[in-house]
C-alpha cells in the first residue's frame, strides 16, 4: 500500500470509536422497507419479519442472549483488535513498549478488552450468607436466589471511585473496582491428595469430570449463542470474549489458589425477624463452625459483615435504626442497615428500573437459564425490575462496604502478612532491587528450613491455612486483586520454589500462572528477550503442572487464553509469542470444536494487530493472518456455523487483498482451489441456513418480495445472499486481487468491514 | 520426513513447486503429506513469506535457516538476489514409528532443528541455486516466470536426493 493511502483509506486494524458502533444497529430497524439494490442493505430488508408470537418469543430470549445480541459499545464488546499499536518489535521493525504498565494503555478501561477481563474476574469474593426471613423477603421482590441474586449485578461496578493505597504506601484510584457476591461454599472443588510425582494424564473426559465439565459447559452456551445468532451478516461476533468470560466466571473454590476464598461474608438478617441478635449469632456460628462451615483449607478468619435488611413497607423504621444501634454496639463498625422495599416492582411502575444482567453468571448457570426458556412455551421475560431507590440503597450498600471495611481489611492483611511472613522469607534486603538476586537468597534460606514446610503439604494434600506457605499464597492473591503487581508478582516468586521443593504441582502450576500474568501486567524494565523468556519459562511450567502432573485442563487453558491475550496487548515480538502460545492451545487439545475455532479466529486478529512499518508494511503478519482466518472458516463451516465462516473467509480475502504483491494466494493451485471450496460450502450452507431458518418468516418474507418484485425480478432470495458474499472479496476466482482492491469495493463495504473489526477483536 | 520445495517469485507468486521426501535412513524419497490437506502446504509456505521479509533484514547470509514452525512444519528459506525466495518446508514424520527414529535422533530426518539438518539443508538450497541461476540465465526467461524446465527438476530432485 503507498504511503499516502495509509491517511485516506481505513485501515480495519484501527479500531473505530464505540461511538461508531450504534451505526452497525440502524440497518435492522424494522421500517427498512425501501428497496435498494445496494446488496448489502438488501441483506438486511430479507431480515426476517416475525409474526407478533414469534416475535415476543424472540424479545425473551434476546435478554438471554443479549450479551452477545447487544450492540458492542453497550457492554460485551469483545476485545478491542489493535487498540493503539503505533510501535511495533520483532528483530528489525521498531522496539516495544515494555516500560509501560499494562494498566495504562487505554485498553484496561475498555470492557470488552481482555485485560479488563482479567481485571474483573480475578477480583475479591464476598460471600452471602442470609437468614430465612431475608430470603422470604426477597423472593417477595420476585428474586427466588435470594438476597444474593439481588446483590450480585451491582458488585460487578462498584459506584465511584475506589482508593487503594499498595504495599508501599503509595494510593492509586480505580474506577472500575469490582466484587463477586457469591453464596456461601458455593463451587467447592474438593482437592485431590496429591502425592507429588508424575501422574499420568486421565483420559479425557473421564476422572476429572468437573474440570473437564466446565470447559464442556463454557462451549455448550457459546454454542447457543451461536445457534442463536441471527441472520444478520452486520454485527460480529463477541463470542470469543464471551468465551472468555465464562471461562473466567465462577472461579471454583479450591485450595490452590485463593482467589475465590471468600474475602468477607454478608451476613444478613431482616427487620421482620423476631430475634435478630440471636439469629446473628447463629448464622455467625453457622459460618465458622456449623454446617455452612468452608473446608478446613479456607482461612476461616474472613471478615463478617453484618446487614440488617429493612423492610420499608411492613416495619417500624424506629425500630429497625434501635435494633441497628444495638448492632452497631454488640457486632462493632462492620454493619449496615440497607432499607428496601418489600413488593415487586413490575416494568409499568414509574421508578423501576431493569436489574442488569448478571454478567458473570457461571456457564452452568447460565446454561440453566437457556434450557429454561427454551423449554418454556409460555414466554417469560427474563428481566426483572427494581425500584429505583432500593438500587440506590445497595449502591451505597454495596460501596459503603468496600471502601471502608473490605479494601482496608484487605491492606491491611497485606501488610500484616507481608510484614510477619512474607519480608521474612524474603531477607532484609530491598524488596524489589533484583528478582533474581532476591529469589538466590531466597532458596538458601529455604533450604536451611526446607524441612519443615515441606511437611506442611506432605501429610494433608493441601497446605492448611496457618502456613506460611497458605499465607503467602493469600498475600499474593490479594495483591493481585488490589493490582499491587509488584508485591504479587514477587510473592509468586518465591511461592513458585517453594511449591516445587514440596513437589505441591497444583499449587506450583497456579503460582506460576499467576507469576507469569502479574509479571505480563506490570510495567518492567528487564529487556524484551529476557522477558519473554522468564515469562516462557513460567507459563511452560505452569502449563506442565497443570496438564502432566495435575491433568487439570481447565487450568491450563485459563494459563494460555489469558497469557495468549496479554501477550497480545503487549505487541511487537509479544504477538509471534502469543501465536506459539496459541499454537500450543490448539496443539493440546485443550478446547472442544467452539474453542477451536474461536481461537483460531483469534490468532488472525492478533496477528492482523500487528502493523508493519513503511510503505511495504514490512514486518507485518498479514498473510499469517489470512492464514488463520482461512482456517477459522474451515472450523466454523465444518461445524455448519456459516454466518461465522462467512465474516472469516472475508477477513481472510480482505487480508490478501491488502498485500503488497499482487497475488493473494491464488497464484498456488491447490490453495487457491480449497479456498474456492469453502468458499462454495458457504453459498450452500447459508442457502441451506436460509430455508431452514425461514419458516415462520417465510409469509413475511413473500409479502416483502411482492414489494420489490418489480425492481428485482431478476434475483430470488437467495441470489441476494450471495451478492452479499461476492461482494466481500470478489475476485478469487476472476480479477487479481491488486492492492487496488479495496477502493474498488462499495463504500458500504468499507464501512461494514471496519465495523466488523471493531466490534471483533 | 517430507519435504515441499517452492521457488517464491516477487509477486507471492510460485514459480516452482516439488514435493519430495528423504532418501535417507531408508527412505523411498515419496512425500508422506496428509492428501487431504496438501494445500495447507501452500497455505504455510505462504504465510511464512511475514516471516521471511522481516528475517531476511537482519542477516547476511542468503541462507535464513529455519525461519518458521507451524504445529509440526518447519520452514527454511534462502533469499536469492532479486528477490525470489527459495522455501523449504520440511514436515518430521509424526512420532509413531518410535524406535527407527530414536536411534537416529540426531540424523537429517527426525530433528529438523539439528545442525546436521541446518547444513544439508544449506548444501540442497547452494545446488538448487546454482542450477536455478543456469535456468534464468536462459534468453526466453521473463521476471516472475514459472521455470517449467524439466531438466531443472530434474536437478532438483537429484539435489534433494543427495543432501536430503
Amino acid at each position: 500500500m503507498p504511503p499516502s493511502d495509509n491517511a485516506s483509506s481505513p485501515d480495519p486494524i484501527q479500531s473505530l470509536p464505540a461511538a461508531a458502533s450504534p451505526s452497525v444497529r440502524l440497518p435492522r430497524q424494522r421500517q427498512s422497507m425501501p428497496v435498494d439494490t445496494n446488496p448489502l442493505s438488501e441483506s438486511t430488508i430479507s431480515l426476517p419479519y416475525r409474526s407478533n408470537s414469534t416475535r415476543r418469543a424472540n424479545v425473551s430470549s434476546a435478554s438471554l442472549f443479549a450479551s452477545t445480541l447487544s450492540p458492542p459499545s453497550s457492554r460485551s464488546a469483545s476485545p478491542a483488535p489493535a487498540s493503539n499499536r503505533s510501535t511495533l518489535t520483532g528483530s528489525v521493525f521498531g522496539g516495544g513498549g515494555y516500560r509501560q504498565s499494562l494498566l495504562d494503555t487505554p485498553g484496561s478501561d475498555n470492557p470488552g478488552d481482555p485485560l479488563n477481563l482479567v481485571l474483573k474476574s480475578f477480583v475479591p469474593h464476598v460471600a452471602v450468607h442470609a437468614s430465612p426471613d431475608v430470603d422470604d423477603m426477597v423472593r417477595e421482590k420476585g428474586f427466588d436466589g435470594g438476597l444474593w441474586e439481588l446483590l450480585r449485578p451491582f458488585g460487578e461496578r462498584v459506584q465511584g471511585r475506589v482508593t487503594v493505597r499498595d504495599s508501599n504506601g503509595g494510593a492509586r484510584t480505580w474506577d472500575d473496582f469490582s466484587v463477586r457476591f457469591v453464596r456461601l461454599g458455593e463451587g467447592l472443588e474438593t482437592p485431590e491428595p496429591d502425592r507429588g510425582g508424575v501422574r499420568s494424564p486421565p483420559p479425557p473426559g473421564a476422572t476429572n469430570g468437573g474440570k473437564m465439565d466446565r470447559i464442556a459447559q463454557v462451549e455448550a452456551v457459546v454454542d447457543r449463542h451461536l445457534s442463536k445468532q441471527g441472520l444478520d451478516v452486520d454485527v460480529t461476533s463477541p463470542y470469543y470474549s464471551l468465551y472468555l468470560r465464562r471461562l473466567l466466571s465462577g472461579i471454583p473454590l479450591a485450595a490452590h489458589e485463593t482467589f475465590a476464598h471468600p474475602v468477607a461474608c454478608v451476613v444478613a438478617i431482616s427487620s421482620r425477624n423476631p430475634a435478630p441478635i440471636e439469629t446473628l449469632r447463629r448464622l455467625y456460628e453457622a459460618t465458622s463452625s456449623g454446617d455452612k462451615r468452608l473446608p478446613v483449607w479456607v482461612d476461616q478468619e474472613y471478615l463478617r459483615y453484618y446487614v440488617l435488611v429493612h423492610d420499608e413497607e411492613r416495619s417500624d423504621i424506629t425500630e429497625s435504626i434501635g435494633l441497628f444501634e444495638k448492632m452497631k454496639r454488640n457486632l462493632g463498625l462492620h454493619c449496615h442497615m440497607l432499607r428496601l422495599r418489600s413488593s415487586q416492582s413490575a416494568e409499568t411502575d414509574d421508578d423501576s428500573i431493569p436489574l442488569p444482567r448478571s454478567e458473570w453468571m457461571t456457564p452452568a448457570e447460565e446454561l440453566e437459564h437457556i434450557e429454561k426458556n427454551a423449554q418454556n412455551e409460555e414466554f417469560e421475560d427474563p428481566t426483572q425490575y427494581i425500584f429505583e431507590s432500593d438500587a440506590t440503597a445497595i449502591r451505597t450498600f454495596i460501596r459503603e462496604m468496600v471502601t471502608s471495611s473490605i479494601v482496608p481489611t484487605m491492606e491491611r492483611n497485606i501488610s500484616v502478612w507481608n510484614d510477619q511472613v512474607a519480608s521474612r522469607r524474603r531477607g532484609l534486603s530491598g524488596r524489589f532491587m533484583s528478582l533474581s538476586k532476591r529469589w538466590a537468597f531466597g532458596s538458601n534460606s529455604k533450604t536451611t528450613t526446607g524441612s519443615g514446610s515441606s511437611n506442611n503439604f506432605d501429610a494433608l494434600g493441601f497446605y492448611r491455612p496457618d502456613t506460611p506457605e497458605a499465607i503467602m499464597r493469600k498475600l499474593a492473591d490479594y495483591a493481585f486483586m488490589l493490582r499491587d503487581w509488584k508485591l504479587a508478582m514477587s510473592t509468586y516468586e518465591l511461592l513458585r520454589g517453594d511449591f516445587q521443593n514440596d513437589k505441591a504441582w497444583k499449587y506450583h502450576a497456579a503460582a506460576n500462572e499467576m507469576a507469569a500474568l502479574a509479571l505480563l501486567i506490570m510495567p518492567q524494565n528487564m529487556s524484551s528477550k529476557t522477558r519473554i523468556e522468564t515469562i516462557n519459562g513460567m507459563i511452560e511450567q505452569a502449563l506442565y503442572s497443570y496438564t502432566v502432573r495435575c491433568g487439570a485442563q481447565f487450568g491450563a487453558l485459563r494459563c494460555l487464553i489469558l497469557a495468549v491475550e496479554l501477550l497480545r496487548l503487549r505487541g511487537g515480538s509479544g504477538i509471534d509469542e502469543a501465536v506459539k502460545l496459541g499454537i500450543r492451545l490448539l496443539d493440546e487439545r485443550l478446547v472442544g470444536v467452539v474453542g477451536d475455532a474461536l481461537v483460531k479466529e483469534r490468532m488472525a486478529i492478533c496477528y492482523a494487530t500487528k502493523s508493519g512499518v513503511g510503505s511495504q508494511a514490512w514486518g507485518s503478519r498479514r498473510r499469517k493472518s489470512a492464514l488463520w482466518s482461512v482456517l477459522a472458516a474451515e472450523a466454523w463451516i465444518n461445524q455448519a456455523k456459516y454466518i461465522q465462516a462467512q465474516s472469516c473467509l472475508n477477513d481472510a480475502k480482505r487480508m490478501y487483498s491488502m498485500l503488497p504483491s499482487e497475488y493473494g494466494v491464488q497464484k498456488f493451485t491447490y490453495a487457491s482451489e480449497f479456498m474456492a471450496r469453502l468458499h462454495s460450502q458457504l453459498k450452500e450452507g447459508l442457502a441451506l441456513h436460509d430455508d431452514e431458518g425461514g419458516q415462520a418468516e417465510e409469509k413475511e418474507k413473500e409479502e416483502v418480495e411482492v414489494v420489490d418484485v418489480e425492481n428485482e425480478t431478476l434475483h430470488s432470495r437467495r441470489s441476494r445472499r450471495t451478492s452479499t458474499l461476492v461482494d466481500g472479496g470478489a475476485g478469487l476466482e476472476t480479477a487479481p486481487l491488486t492492492s487496488l482492491a479495496p477502493a474498488r469495493l462499495s463504500p458500504g463495504t468499507e464501512e461494514k468491514a471496519k465495523v466488523d473489526k471493531d466490534g471483533f477483536g | 520426513m517430507s519435504y515441499y520445495f517452492a521457488i517464491i517469485g516477487t509477486q507471492d507468486n510460485p514459480l516452482f513447486e516439488y514435493e519430495f521426501g528423504t532418501s535417507k535412513q531408508g527412505g523411498d524419497g515419496q512425500p508422506r503429506f496428509n492428501e487431504q490437506a496438501r494445500h495447507m502446504n501452500q497455505f504455510v509456505v505462504h504465510s511464512s513469506l511475514d516471516i521471511v521479509e522481516e528475517v531476511q533484514w537482519t542477516k547476511g547470509d542468503m541462507y535464513l535457516k529455519v525461519v518458521d514452525k507451524f504445529f509440526n512444519n518447519y520452514i527454511s528459506c534462502f533469499a536469492t538476489a532479486g528477490n525470489v525466495k527459495f522455501l523449504l518446508l520440511h514436515q518430521p514424520p509424526a512420532a509413531t514409528a518410535a524406535p527407527s527414529t530414536s536411534r537416529s535422533s540426531t540424523s537429517i530426518g527426525a530433528n529438523p532443528t539439528s545442525p546436521q539438518t541446518e547444513e544439508a539443508i544449506k548444501s540442497f538450497f547452494n545446488e538448487v541455486y546454482e542450477n536455478y541461476v543456469k535456468a534464468i540465465m536462459s534468453p526466453f526467461y521473463k521476471v516472475n516466470m514459472e521455470i517449467r524446465s524439466p531438466y531443472f527438476r530434474q536437478r532438483v530432485a537429484a539435489a534433494g536426493k543427495k543432501y536430503l
